[in-house]
């Protein structure tokens, strides 16, 4: 957990570069929310404390990561709540829960205050943070097919949840993840395989749209989901066939959204039905022992 | 005596004498309800044709309203609309049309009122709506919808994202363009396809 | 008869030891349904209200006459009549809230908290009996129902019975009125009522031990 921690520091710093005040304000929320509800729910069960195990400062961070800055201090907090208290502790604590609790509270604010947290909440006018002013470039795009440059979305020079603008420090994360084998290296690389494939097809199809399959591996959150939210191991496959399935699946569940659904970003989404489906990929991908029947 | 109890028909009298007893009853509650709710059901939209055409259109006098079914043919295709003619002592005070359309999430269904030279909008009232709570819901609200009034219909509304400036731009609801601009195409198809059958037939009662 | 409940016990009963959503988890489709406001809820909880008892009450008139493979149809046959009458009567009088609750009037039909009291109490006991266990079982019906719906209006809209409760700075948590708001809600407080019901429990045999 603590290498997840490290790990994250990048989208962190970058995030705190980019958006400034308004990322410290909803990270320091998220984690004092998040601690706070571990905190009163282990008491009510009951349970030894289980704070020292980071598990709650990584949701915390990945929750803290995926809420747009601006959005009002309410926000951060219930959604800290929902992801412990609904997302983990309901099912029996950490290592029990079936979808990725920082996911299950940023989907209830998203549906819950859907004027803060659809694309238009991204966006303040005269704020003092320029970055903020503009549209976010997946909406952009959907709205007024507007293209965002491809090294602004590289370095994070645009807007968006705190932790996605940056795709270089989402990879530079990710690679450090996947090599202290925190994370499963199959997992991202199955969602980008999914989003090239399908991204390049879209690109043969309609090529006069100048959103090429790029733009959609740097833009929105595809990157820091496929590393830092689809690899969760609780809420992944165990086998290496089933996480490649469940990369795949992200990844072309991600592009479905995008290309066919009213929503700019599919990525929570996407990661929420595959951890539904989960114990199925485990169950159907277990191998047989050599002898077995 | 033995071959009567067994028969099935015998053994189910209660079944069947209930049903005629209760089958009477429902007739009953029928014919003293029935008058209600039909009265219910027209007033639903009839209600709302004084408040459609503005506060003008009336005078505190009471208005006639008789209501019709317009057909309408749209490329081939058959649509129907109804539409309640409004009139105060003879003189026509307006027009309602009930329209529907597709919106984000499921069918819209408005009422829409004109004024009796089909020059401008005089109101709109959304009947049915199943769009997103928080955002594409708002078409209902009175602030957004009063936008339209006062419009003119010589040429179709136009959605923009903020600021509407020229008289035929219509502020988007914000995070809910395809609410907004659904709403806007199904005034605008109405206005399109009604306005040559009731241009023709704006003083019936002459 | 002897170690049956009196016609006191059942009504008692029905309210909170075996209240049909939250201990028998019988009619949870309207539950779910109609409960992102108190007026619909209340509404609801009238109308199974009086179905159950005419039902009830009709069944135990006639518990004489049933015959074991027929009952069933009776069952129907008498439920159908009570919840068309109740539908017709609200189109009639409460038209606004008819077309809010759609559906979920005639779905009364099939509602099991009806046919379930039918079988075990009114089909087998006298008429005061199948009347107060009607009562019980509505009142319990009713206090599930209104437990939701004061929940879901309350955070969804900021109201109550369409009175505003919270400030207008109350962020609507529009998901509570939505579906997931009416599982979250209605999973949360069946767990937490079974949680009391287990600490009242744990309490009581402690008492008794000494």
């Amino acid at each position: 957990m603590l290498d997840v921690l490290i790990s994250l520091l990048p989208v962190v710093l970058m995030s705190l570069y980019v958006f400034r005040g308004y990322a410290a304000k909803q990270i320091g929320i998220c984690l004092i929310s998040c601690l706070a509800a571990e905190a009163l729910f282990v008491k009510i069960r009951n349970k030894p404390m289980s704070l020292m195990d980071f598990s709650a400062l990584v949701t915390a961070v990945i929750l803290a990561m995926s809420l747009p800055g601006t959005a009002p201090w309410y926000v951060g907090v219930i959604a800290s709540f929902v992801a412990i208290g609904i997302g983990k502790i309901v099912f029996g604590g950490l290592g029990m829960n079936i979808f990725n609790p920082a996911m299950v509270g940023r989907a209830f604010v998203m549906i819950a205050f859907a004027g803060t947290m659809a694309a238009s909440g991204y966006e303040r006018a005269g704020s003092l943070v320029d970055i903020i002013t503009q549209a976010t470039p997946m909406d952009a795009f959907k709205q007024s097919s507007v293209v965002a440059s491809l090294p602004s979305l590289l370095w994070g020079l645009t807007n968006g949840s705190l932790g996605e603008v940056s795709a270089f420090s989402c990879i530079l994360g990710g690679l450090y993840l996947c090599i202290r084998r925190t994370a499963s290296w199959e997992i991202p690389a199955g969602v980008v395989l999914a989003v090239l494939v399908i991204g390049g097809i879209d690109n043969l199809v309609s090529p006069e749209t100048g959103w090429t399959v790029f733009h959609h591996l740097f833009g929105g959150a595809l990157l820091f989901g496929a590393f830092f939210i689809a690899t969760d191991p609780v809420t992944s496959p165990v086998t290496v066939k089933g996480k490649w399935i469940f990369g795949i699946g992200v990844g072309a569940l991600v592009m479905v959204l995008r290309l066919f659904s009213g929503y700019p970003e599919g990525l929570m989404f996407a990661v929420l039905i595959m951890n539904a489906v989960t114990p199925l990929i485990n169950q159907r991908t277990i191998p047989v022992p050599f002898g077995g029947v | 005596m033995e071959g009567l109890k067994d028969n099935k028909i015998v053994q189910a009298w209660l079944v069947l004498l209930l049903a005629v007893l209760f089958g009477g009853a429902l007739s009953g509650v029928q014919m003293t309800l029935g008058p209600a709710i039909e009265a219910n059901k027209i007033n639903e939209t009839r209600q709302k044709v004084p408040e459609l055409l503005g506060p003008s259109s009336a005078n505190g006098e009471s208005l006639d309203i008789v209501s019709r079914s317009v057909n309408v043919d749209r490329q081939g295709k058959k649509v129907f609309y109804s539409v309640y003619e409004a009139s105060v002592n003879g003189k026509p005070a307006g027009w309602v049309a009930k329209a529907v359309g597709q919106g984000y999430a499921d069918k819209i269904e408005l009422l829409l009122g004109l004024d009796p030279g089909l020059n401008k909008i005089t109101g709109l009232f959304i009947l049915e709506q199943k769009e997103t709570p928080g955002l594409g819901n708002k078409i209902v609200t009175p602030e957004w919808r009063g936008q339209f009034i006062e419009k003119s219909i010589q040429s179709p509304l136009e959605v923009v994202k903020t600021g509407a400036e020229t008289p035929y731009e219509i502020n988007a609801i914000t995070g809910a363009t395809i609410s907004s601009r659904s709403v806007t195409e199904i005034i605008n198809s109405a206005v399109k396809d009604l306005k040559k059958p009731l241009s023709g037939q704006t003083r019936p009662l002459e | 008869m002897a170690d049956q409940p009196t016609s006191m016990e059942r009504f008692i009963q029905g309210i909170l030891p075996e209240n049909p959503v939250y201990r028998q988890l019988l009619g949870l489709c309207p539950t779910l349904a109609v409960t992102n406001g108190m007026k619909a809820a209340i509404t609801m909880a009238c109308a199974v209200g009086f179905v159950l008892l005419c039902a009830n009450v009709m069944i135990s008139l006639i518990r004489n006459l049933l015959k074991p493979h027929l009952r069933i149809v009776i069952f129907t046959l008498t439920i159908a009549t009570f919840v068309t009458i109740a539908d017709r009567f609200l189109a009639a009088y409460m038209y606004e809230m008819s077309k809010t609750l759609g559906p979920y009037i005639p779905l009364i039909i099939v509602n099991c908290i009806i046919i379930c009291r039918c079988e075990v109490c009114a089909s087998k006991q006298p008429v005061i009996t199948a009347a107060s266990d009607a009562l019980g079982q509505s009142i319990g019906y009713g206090l599930a129902l209104s437990s939701v719906a004061a929940v879901r209006e309350i955070l969804g809209t900021g109201m109550f019975f369409e009175i505003r409760v919270l400030p207008t700075a109350w962020p609507d948590w529009v998901i509570m009125v939505l579906p997931p708001g009416a599982f979250l809600t209605f999973g949360l407080l069946l767990g937490w009522v079974n949680w009391m019901t287990s600490r009242y429990a744990a309490k009581k045999q402690v008492k008794g031990s000494l």
